[in-house]
C-alpha cells in the first residue's frame, strides 16, 4: 500500500435500523481516539507510572450539502433523534469501501450538526460525533 | 450519475446567449471555431467558452463523488467606431443580465465582469468591450 490521498476515503453510516451504506458527498472526516490513564504510582516510586484505562473517540464528518445525495439526510438528521440509544453505526474509510479494511468502525452518536450557507460558496454541513462502545480499528 | 458532458455545459451557456441575441434587435453572434465575416460598422458578438481547472469536492474516487468544474466565458462586443459607446453598452447590458445571479441546468454563474472597454480592439475598426463570466458546474459521479 502506498500513501493515500484524502479523496479516496469515504464514510458509511446507518441510523440503527438498516445496514451500513455510503454517505454520498462527504469531503472530510476525522477521528480522535483517546485512552484515559490511571496513576499507579506508589510510595517509593521516583518516576510516575500509569496503566491504560477507558478508551473513547470523537470526531467530525464534513459534507457538501445535497438534499438528494444518498445517505445525507439520514446522517445530518440523526442529531435531532430523540432518546438516542447510540445505535447508529459508523465506518470511516481511508480508502476503498470494503468493510473491515482500511477503516475504523464504531457505534456512536452525532452530537452536533452545523449547516452553513455563504454567498459564493457551496453549502456545507459539519457533524460532530462521539463513539459509544468498541472502536474497531482496521488501519493496518 | 455520469461524468459531466462538457459539450452540454457549453451548449447551455452558448445557447442562452444565442437565444437572447436572436431577439429584436438581433445581433450576430459567433462562437469558437466558426467562420464569420463582420459587417463594417455593424455590431456583433464573439463568445468564447473555455474550461479551466477542476477540483475534487468529495470522497469517493470514481463513484459516489463530486467534482467542481470551472470555466470562463469571454464575450467580446463589437460596435461601430466613432459613434460613442451607447449601442455597445445596450448589448452589454443584455448579456450581463443573461448571466447575472443565474443558475441554469446546474451551471452556476459568478458575478459578471464588465463590459470593459478595450483600448486595442481585435479586429480593428470597431469599438470593443468585453464581458467575462466565470462559471462552475458540479459533476456527480
Amino acid at each position: 500500500m502506498a500513501t493515500i490521498r484524502g479523496e479516496s476515503g469515504s464514510v458509511q453510516f446507518e441510523t440503527g435500523s438498516g445496514s451500513l451504506a455510503a454517505v454520498v458527498g462527504t469531503r472530510s472526516w476525522s477521528l480522535t481516539t483517546t485512552k484515559e490513564t490511571l496513576d499507579t504510582s506508589v510510595h517509593g516510586n521516583t518516576f510516575r507510572q500509569f496503566v491504560g484505562s477507558m478508551i473513547s473517540g470523537s470526531g467530525t464528518v464534513e459534507l457538501v450539502y445535497d438534499p438528494d445525495a444518498t445517505g445525507q439526510a439520514a446522517f445530518i438528521e440523526d442529531v435531532v433523534k430523540t432518546g438516542d440509544a447510540a445505535d447508529a453505526s459508523f465506518e470511516l474509510f481511508t480508502t476503498g469501501s470494503s468493510s473491515g479494511s482500511d477503516s475504523v468502525a464504531f457505534g456512536g452518536i452525532i452530537t452536533d450538526m452545523e449547516i452553513s450557507s455563504t454567498v459564493g460558496e457551496l453549502v456545507t454541513v459539519s457533524c460532530s460525533y462521539i463513539t459509544s462502545g468498541t472502536i474497531t480499528s482496521n488501519l493496518e | 450519475m455520469a461524468a459531466a458532458d462538457l459539450n452540454t455545459i457549453r451548449a447551455t451557456i452558448e445557447g442562452r446567449l444565442a437565444t437572447e441575441l436572436a431577439k429584436t434587435p438581433p445581433t450576430p453572434v459567433v462562437f469558437h471555431n466558426m467562420p464569420f465575416e463582420p459587417t463594417p460598422n455593424g455590431s456583433f458578438v464573439q463568445c468564447l467558452t473555455s474550461f479551466g481547472s477542476s477540483e475534487y469536492l468529495s470522497h469517493g474516487l470514481s463513484a459516489n463523488s463530486r467534482n467542481r468544474i470551472v470555466g470562463l466565458v469571454v464575450i467580446n462586443i463589437f460596435s461601430g467606431k466613432g459613434v460613442g459607446p451607447g449601442a455597445n453598452y445596450v448589448i452589454g447590458k443584455r448579456i450581463r443580465d443573461l448571466y447575472n445571479r443565474v443558475n441554469v441546468s446546474g451551471v452556476f454563474f459568478d458575478a459578471p465582469i464588465g463590459p470593459e472597454a478595450l483600448a486595442s480592439p481585435a479586429p480593428e475598426g470597431y469599438f470593443q468591450t468585453q464581458v467575462r463570466v466565470t462559471f462552475e458546474s458540479i459533476e456527480e459521479l
